[in-house]
C-alpha cells in the first residue's frame, strides 16, 4: 500500500522567499502557545503537552485505506485542538513536526515553517475557534459536538493542503491549476478518515474523561489558562 | 495495514564510529554545519549543479570522517527519499515552459525536468545532511544545541518529553495494531475507520496516565524543572575549525559558482 505523506514538504520545493515567509506565522503561533502554556506556571503542562506530542506521533502511525491501494494516515492537528485549545495545540504539533524532521529526515528544514503552518497551526486554529464560537451558539449535546468536531477535522485536512497548493504554487514549482485540484481531491477522502477518527476519538474522550476536553468547558478568554490536572488512573 | 513504520524508530540513534572527530563535535556546531549546507543547497538557482556537487562533496567528507557507510544512509534516507522522488517525478509534465518533448501520449517541458532536477538534488542534500546529524548527534544533544542556539526552552523541553516517551507510545501502537490485525481487523474502505478513533483514544488515555505517573515519580526523585547534565556543552576549537571548513567551502562555492550560473 501506498501511503500518502505528501504533506510534508521537503527542502527544494518552496521558493526562498515563500520558505522565509512561513516561518513567520509559524514561530508566532508557536511563541503565543508557548506563552499561554506558561501563563500561568502550570507545570504540569510540560509533560503532559509532550506526552500528547509523543501520542500525535504515535497515532499518525494509524492509517486506513482511501481508493486504489493508497492510503492516508490520521494527522491529529484537529484532536489536538479540541484536547488542548488552539494555540497549545500549536506547540504540539510544532514538537511533532519538529522531531520529525530532526529525527526522521521526514520534511526539509527548510521547510520546517511551511510544514508547522500547514499541518499545525492551520488546522489546530481553525478547529479550536470553530469549536468554541460555535459552542455557545449550537444547544449543548454531544451530537452537535461530535458534529463539529468531524467537520472542523475534514475543513483542517482541506485548508492544510489547499495552503500547501498555493505554496507550491507561488514558489512556480508546479501550476496552481494542476496541484490544486489533485491535494483537494485526494484530501477531501483524507480530510473524510480524519474526521471519522476525530469524531470517534473524541467521542471516547467524552464518554471517559469529559473533564480533558479543553474547547468543551473554556470559555474564549480562559482559552489556555488550565488543563485540568488530571485523577492518577490505571493505564 | 502497513508495517512500514515499525522499522522507522529502529533507523534512528547513533551510526559509524562514536568516537570519531565529528560525533565528538559540540551539537550546535553540527546543527549550524547542517543549516548550513541545507540554506546553500536549497537557496541556489535550479541549473547550480556546481553548488550541489560541492555540497553533496561536504556531506561525503563529513559521512566519511564520522566512519559512517553510504549504505547506512541509503537505509535511513530510503523512508522518506522515494516518496520525495514520486512527489517530484510529476513536475515535468505539468510544469510549462522552455521547449516540449514528447514521450508517448505524455509531454514533458524542459523547464519542468530542471525543476525535477534541482528540487530532487535540494531534498536529497536536505535529507542526507539530517540523516548525517541524526547519525553523529543523539537527539537529547540535539535539543541541546537547539536551547543553546535560542530556540525556547519551554518548546526543547516539551520536545524531550515527547522524544522520551515516544519509544513507548509507539510500542503501545504497535500492540495495538497487533491486536485490531488479530481480532480481523481489515479496513477495506474509509467507513472502517471509525475503529481506529477508538485505538486512538485508547492510546490517548494510557499515555496521558504514564506521562503523568513517570512524572510524578521524576518529581519525587527531585526532578525540578531540568534535567541533570553530565557534560556541558562546550564550543571547543575543534569545533570551530569544523564551522569554518564547512562555511569557508560552501559560502565560496555559492556566492562564485551561485551567481555565474
Amino acid at each position: 500500500m501506498f501511503e500518502l505523506l505528501a504533506l510534508h514538504i521537503p527542502d527544494g520545493f518552496l521558493s526562498n522567499w515563500v520558505a522565509a515567509l512561513c516561518w513567520l506565522p509559524a514561530t508566532a503561533a508557536v511563541a503565543i502557545g508557548l506563552r499561554k502554556s506558561t501563563a500561568e506556571l502550570i507545570e504540569p503542562r510540560i509533560p503532559v503537552l509532550g506526552v500528547t506530542a509523543a501520542f500525535i506521533f504515535a497515532a499518525q502511525m494509524l492509517n486506513f485505506p482511501i481508493a486504489g491501494g493508497t492510503s492516508g494516515h490520521f494527522l491529529g492537528a484537529a484532536l489536538a485542538a479540541i484536547l488542548l485549545g488552539p494555540w497549545v495545540a500549536c506547540v504540539a504539533m510544532a514538537v511533532v513536526i519538529a522531531i520529525q524532521a530532526f529525527l526522521f529526515a521526514d520534511g526539509g528544514i527548510t521547510a520546517l515553517g511551511a510544514n508547522t503552518l500547514n499541518m499545525g497551526v492551520i488546522g489546530a486554529l481553525l478547529v479550536g475557534y470553530l469549536m468554541l464560537w460555535t459552542r455557545d451558539l449550537l444547544p449543548k449535546r454531544r451530537g452537535a459536538f461530535l458534529a463539529i468536531a468531524g467537520a472542523g477535522a475534514w475543513l483542517a485536512v482541506m485548508a492544510g493542503a489547499a495552503a500547501t497548493s498555493f505554496e507550491l504554487a507561488i514558489s512556480d514549482t508546479v501550476p496552481l491549476g494542476t496541484v490544486l485540484p489533485a491535494m483537494l481531491g485526494v484530501h477531501a477522502l483524507v480530510g473524510i478518515g480524519e474526521a471519522i477518527i476525530t469524531v470517534a476519538a473524541v467521542g471516547a474522550v467524552l464518554a471517559t474523561r469529559p473533564d480533558l476536553i479543553a474547547v468543551r468547558d473554556l470559555t474564549l478568554r480562559e482559552l489556555g489558562r488550565s488543563l485540568p490536572t488530571p485523577t492518577p488512573e490505571g493505564a | 495495514m502497513s508495517v512500514g513504520c515499525n522499522h522507522m524508530l529502529e533507523l534512528t540513534g547513533l551510526a559509524g564510529d562514536p568516537a570519531s572527530a565529528i560525533h565528538r563535535l559540540d551539537p550546535r556546531a553540527k546543527l549550524m554545519g547542517l543549516i548550513g549546507v541545507t540554506v546553500v543547497a536549497v537557496s541556489a538557482p535550479f541549473s547550480a549543479w556546481p553548488v550541489w556537487i560541492v555540497c553533496a562533496c561536504v556531506l561525503a567528507a563529513v559521512a566519511g570522517t564520522a566512519r559512517i557507510r553510504p549504505r547506512v544512509v541509503w537505509r535511513r534516507a530510503r523512508v522518506i527519499l522515494p516518496l520525495v522522488i514520486f512527489a517530484a517525478v510529476f513536475l515535468p509534465f505539468v510544469r510549462p515552459g522552455g521547449e516540449t518533448i514528447e514521450i508517448g501520449p505524455f509531454t514533458m517541458t524542459t523547464a519542468g525536468l530542471e525543476t525535477f532536477a534541482g528540487v530532487s538534488a535540494k531534498a536529497t542534500i536536505g535529507v542526507v545532511g539530517a540523516v548525517l546529524l541524526g547519525a553523529t548527534t543523539t537527539f537529547p544533544s540535539v535539543l541541546r544545541g537547539l536551547e543553546a542556539l535560542r530556540v525556547p526552552r519551554l518548546f526543547v523541553l516539551i520536545a524531550a518529553f515527547a522524544y522520551r516517551y515516544l519509544f513507548v507510545v509507539v510500542d503501545e501502537v504497535q500492540r495495538m495494531r497487533a491486536a485490531l490485525a488479530s481480532r480481523a481487523y481489515r479496513p477495506r474502505n474509509l467507513r472502517h475507520a471509525g475503529a481506529l478513533g477508538r485505538v486512538a483514544t485508547a492510546l490517548f488515555l494510557r499515555t496521558y496516565a504514564r506521562g503523568e505517573r513517570v512524572y510524578l515519580a521524576m518529581l519525587s526523585r527531585g526532578y525540578a524543572g531540568s534535567m541533570p547534565q553530565l557534560e556541558p556543552l562546550s564550543f571547543a576549537r575543534a569545533d570551530a575549525v569544523f564551522l569554518a571548513l564547512v562555511v569557508g567551502t560552501l559560502v565560496p562555492a555559492r556566492v562564485l559558482i551561485g551567481a555565474a550560473v
